[in-house]
């Protein structure tokens, strides 16, 4: 237990400790970008995401690489820091297909680039959708884009403008004194980086601290430029806390270390170790609903409008369900089943970012201002966590059929009987969530129901379920059966929620659409789909020899 | 239980009553939508509602639905406490279903474009409509021939053409292309039918300007506007509009030219003959006006280029025969069609409902996210007859003798708001859905509290029949 609670200590510490280290107040200097302020810190991980696909490089922090790009681009000149990922494209710029870090002139010299632009403008004007390749032609232009405009200093608009809806004004259109400011910045920023590399502690306090009051000084010049827009402190520094954080990585290590506890209970049969995982996974719990707080906080509305967002509260939801179920039925495996799926689910959308988007981004004007739209997505994907549960359940279900059908079969009972409760859970809100949409869509659109493919898929997701519900009713399926359905009707579900945005790609829904992972995505399904053929079929021939 | 006592309804009930039925319908509807989807995806939504959501088969399962909801309810009779959820769900979705069978039959749901500035008084529609006016003197025209065609669904051939009847002749829509880039082009008609045409270019060092003019009628005036200046395509009058101008009257050979100065309208500045290839200069701007093509007699025509799926650029268009000679015709346009003494103007359209008062858009205003284009929100300032000036809004709709109109989109060109695009609405069916909603939420709601006597009935039976 002590350890425990030291790491969560440790967990906790870490990261607010780090605010006051010495160097560091430049990660919270305000910034416009991508219709928002925010800290100097999140843009520069956003931009380095999109060049480099992660948010540091060789170890240092993505604002010191952001900086040094405006600061010295020549020296980036020949770093390999721009990450292609598709083949097609490399092969169009007759590139080396097994590398994925290029130099900027391995890719924008190439005489081949200007030919990919023109093919992409060619596609935009013809106003046609863009299949992956495109997508990525498209990455690579924005990488190339975003580049140029940090090294030239026009995307770093750190000076708050006349008016609250305007541009900021950029590096390059500074007045006197605000560039004498800013120059300070970079001369101390320049020594600072200098003299960290040698790593004499007493002169890199001294050189941060240098480096803090000159960002004070330049913040303070911007502030003067027009003060009320300057004003974002609290907000600013709630988000560095949430990236330092990283509540959902914290939440998963913990759901995971509660669902090993729970594995060695049964493992070393020790049903006193219940207690513990409750507490492990109470934790991780109480991480997850903390960062989703933040992030509710940080963008004042329900974070539940992209692929990331639903990914982390349909999580949370489930560990909710499996807790309920947990606390009904007592069988143990229920709360297993949440932390595994849990765990599965933060885990992907902490290593996805660029599938699943963490950056925290404005909402597009059908969604604003809408109390619909929270509670009828809200609804909604918490049935599709009801039903990870169930899917969860299934794949522990089909592990007892391996062990033996006939040694098990009061446990199998259990889950089948955890099975069609989530099930249930999962109809009673996905059928009113599907209506609330419904009227949504009636009182914005005019349309109760307009076959929009997201609501349709949501539908037949609804169907399937149904479908089960009464076969089973009917009797056309037994235990086997409903735990096979558990894992493959959630196939509708992962259709619903992530095939409709990311395969299909049509429909009002327009502004949750993304690209990527269709492949992993496609290859879980499979896998499992496998799964459960490969128990029906051993069962059969166990009956047959029987 | 002896079954030879039951009432012969109950046995005829009984199998339209089964849940393997039920399972059945479930997993068809779940199938056809998902088809409807992967259709909508690769087409769009009005492909996917034609092939999928609005044919038989949908209907056929739909009304398949219905019968076993009925069958399955009238079976449990009589009703015990237990029965309340599923005969609530049951009834709940006949209620929505009976909802939108009004919407369908009865509804309207159409859009409407207003510029800034504008008003309008029709909606559009989706359905399509092929309409014919007449006319003998080629100046008052009647309509003689109006139909809703579907094209999409029942496309024409040259074998299986459809026929319009004319005066003495037939019109023969030919062939139907569901997506096509168009590109204008002008090409010459039989004399004396038909307006002139003229491709001029205007050039000085910083200005070079091509375009086409083609009248709309035989001594019918075309012009061309470039904000400084104005090109007319027609008679010369006497006197000018107070702006430069040249007007360009057709002859047999050439046009005769005049050309207008904003200070001077009284008389001409100059006036001359021009053929195709001259060149003359009219005096302002150090401009040179010259003529690259002159048709005494011209007709404006469609280059397709089909494609295999739609775009935003991309329109339907059908292709008609009369009298030897074919015609494309774009979607939402129309073609000119002369005989030796009658002209018929063929028009191939979405259908447009008059709703009887003016809709006019006051003002428009978008907020967009502090330093990007993205909108934030946007909103219509508009009025109608005996009614002050009304926000319209995403969310926030207008009611209006019985209609309700949404804001749902707008039109920019050059990052400036030009119109604003609403969606006009009125849904008979509503009061329907919204009950058949609220009942069926009553009865997942009651599932939970009834399920287990459900769940030991069950159990009951199937131990009685393993006996």
């Amino acid at each position: 237990m002590k350890k425990i609670f030291l790491l969560l200590f440790v967990a906790l510490m870490g990261p607010l400790s780090a605010i006051a280290k010495p160097g560091e107040a430049l990660r919270a200097m305000p910034i416009q970008d991508g219709g928002r302020i925010k800290p100097f810190d999140s843009f520069s991980r956003e931009m380095l995401e999109i060049v480099y696909g992660k948010t540091k490089y060789e170890k240092r922090a993505a604002y010191e690489i952001i900086l040094t790009w405006m600061l010295s681009p020549e020296a980036w000149q020949g770093k390999k820091i721009f990450e292609v990922r598709n083949h097609q494209i490399l092969k169009a710029l007759r590139l080396n297909e097994e590398q994925r870090y290029f130099a900027g002139e391995e890719l924008f010299a190439n005489e081949k680039f200007g030919t990919l632009r023109q093919e992409l403008q060619a596609k935009r004007q013809a106003q046609e959708k863009l299949d992956p390749y495109f997508q990525a032609v498209q990455r690579l232009e924005n990488q190339y884009i975003i580049f140029a405009e940090i090294a030239s200093g026009r995307m770093m608009k750190l000076v708050p403008g006349k008016d609250a809806h305007g541009d900021w004004v950029a590096i390059p259109d500074f007045n006197e004194a605000q560039q004498t400011a800013f120059l300070v910045l970079t001369k101390e920023f320049v020594t600072y980086i200098g003299v960290a590399e040698s790593g004499d502690k007493a002169k890199v306090t001294e050189a941060g601290n240098a480096l803090d009051k000159a960002v004070k000084s330049f913040e303070d010049v911007a502030r003067a430029a027009n003060p009320a827009l300057y004003d974002h402190d609290a907000k600013i520094k709630a988000e560095i806390h949430y990236s330092d954080l990283h509540p959902f990585r914290l939440a998963y290590i913990f759901y995971l270390l509660g669902a090993m506890v729970m594995l060695l209970m049964w493992a070393l049969s020790k049903p006193g170790f219940m207690k513990a995982a409750w507490i492990l996974l109470s934790i991780g719990f109480i991480f997850h609903t903390y960062g989703f707080g933040l992030r509710m906080y940080l963008m004042d509305r329900a974070p539940v409008t992209n692929m990331y967002e639903t990914v982390i509260w349909v999580s949370w939801g489930t560990l909710l369900f499996a807790a309920i179920l947990e606390r009904i039925y007592k069988f143990g495996f229920t709360l297993f089943a949440g932390a595994l799926v849990g765990t599965v689910a933060l885990v992907i959308a902490d290593f996805a970012p660029t599938v699943l988007n963490p950056a925290l981004e404005p909402l597009v004007a059908v969604l604003r201002s809408n109390y619909w739209l929270t509670i009828h997505v809200m609804t909604i994907t918490i049935s599709y966590a009801a039903f990870f549960l169930a899917f969860g359940l299934g794949d522990v279900g089909l592990i007892y059929y391996l062990r033996g059908e006939e040694k098990h079969h009061d446990k199998i009972k259990a889950i089948v009987l955890a099975i069609y409760r989530s099930m249930q859970i999962g109809v009673a809100f996905l059928a009113p969530g599907i209506i609330l949409g419904g009227i949504w869509a009636d009182y914005s659109w005019g349309r109760f129901w307009g076959w929009d493919p997201k609501e349709t898929w949501a539908l037949i997701a609804l169907l399937g379920y149904l479908a089960v519900l009464h076969a089973r009713l009917a009797g056309l399926i037994k235990n086997f059966g409903m735990i096979a359905s558990g894992i493959i009707t959630f196939s509708l579900v992962i259709m619903a929620w992530y095939g409709v945005n990311f395969v299909l790609g049509a429909g009002l829904h327009s502004y949750g659409f993304g690209a990527g992972g269709v492949e992993y995505v496609s290859a879980f399904v499979a896998v499992h789909i496998l799964f459960v053929i490969y128990v029906a079929v051993l069962r059969r021939g166990k009956k047959t020899e029987a | 239980m002896p079954t030879n006592t039951k009432p012969l309804w109950r046995r005829i009930n009984k199998p339209l009553a089964s849940l393997k039925l039920a399972v059945v319908i479930i997993i068809s509807l779940g199938i056809i939508t998902a088809v409807g989807t992967i259709v909508e995806s690769k087409y769009d939504a009005t492909a996917a509602k034609k092939l999928v959501y609005d044919t038989v088969w949908m209907y056929g399962v739909m009304g398949l639905l219905v019968i076993n909801l009925v069958a399955v309810m009238l079976d449990r009779l009589p009703w015990k406490k237990r029965h309340a959820s599923f005969v609530f769900a049951h009834i709940g979705i006949i209620v929505l279903l009976f909802g939108s069978v009004l919407t369908m039959q009865f509804g309207l749901d159409g859009s409407m474009r207003v510029g800034i500035g504008d008003s309008n008084t029709f909606v559009q529609t989706p359905e399509t409509d092929l309409v014919v006016y007449t006319s003998f003197d080629g100046d008052r025209y009647s309509k003689t021939f109006e139909k809703e065609v579907d094209f999409f669904k029942r496309p024409p051939s040259v074998e299986k053409p459809y026929s319009i009847p004319a005066f003495n002749d037939e019109i023969k829509v030919i062939d139907y292309v569901k997506y096509a880039v168009a590109a204008k082009k002008v090409i010459p008609a039989e004399l004396g039918k038909a307006g002139a045409g003229l491709r001029f270019q205007v050039q000085n060092p910083n200005v070079n300007v091509i375009e086409w003019l083609v009248q709309k009628k035989q001594g019918g005036m075309q012009t061309h506007d470039f904000g400084p200046a104005q090109i007319h395509l027609g008679a010369i009058p006497v006197h000018g509009q107070g702006k430069n101008e040249i007007y360009l009257s057709p002859t047999k050979d050439g046009l005769d030219y005049a050309v207008f100065h904003k200070d001077n309208n009284v008389k001409p500045f100059k006036k001359g003959f021009v053929k195709e290839g001259d060149v003359f200069e009219p005096g302002w701007m150090g401009i040179q006006f010259r003529v690259l093509r002159y048709l005494p007699s011209a007709t404006e025509d469609w280059d397709l280029e089909p494609r295999e799926r739609p775009t935003p650029l991309t329109t339907a268009a059908v292709k008609i025969r009369f009298a030897g000679k074919d015609h494309w015709v774009l979607l939402n346009d129309m073609v000119k069609l002369f005989t030796d003494n009658s002209v018929y103007l063929l028009s191939y359209s979405n259908r447009r409902i008059d709703l009887g008062f003016p809709l006019k858009l006051v003002n428009f205003e978008v907020e967009r996210y502090q330093g990007s284009t993205q909108a934030k929100e946007y909103m219509s300032q508009v009025s109608v007859p005996n009614m002050p000036v009304t926000k319209i809004s995403m969310n926030e709709p207008m009611k209006y003798r019985g209609l309700t109109i949404y804001q749902a989109s707008f039109q920019e060109e050059k990052g400036v708001p030009v119109a604003s695009v609403f969606s006009v609405n009125k849904d008979p069916g509503r009061f329907w859905k919204y009950l058949g909603s609220l009942i069926m939420s009553i009865g997942i709601v009651l599932l939970f509290y009834f399920k287990h006597l459900d769940f030991k009935l069950l159990k009951n039976k199937q131990d009685q029949s393993k006996k």
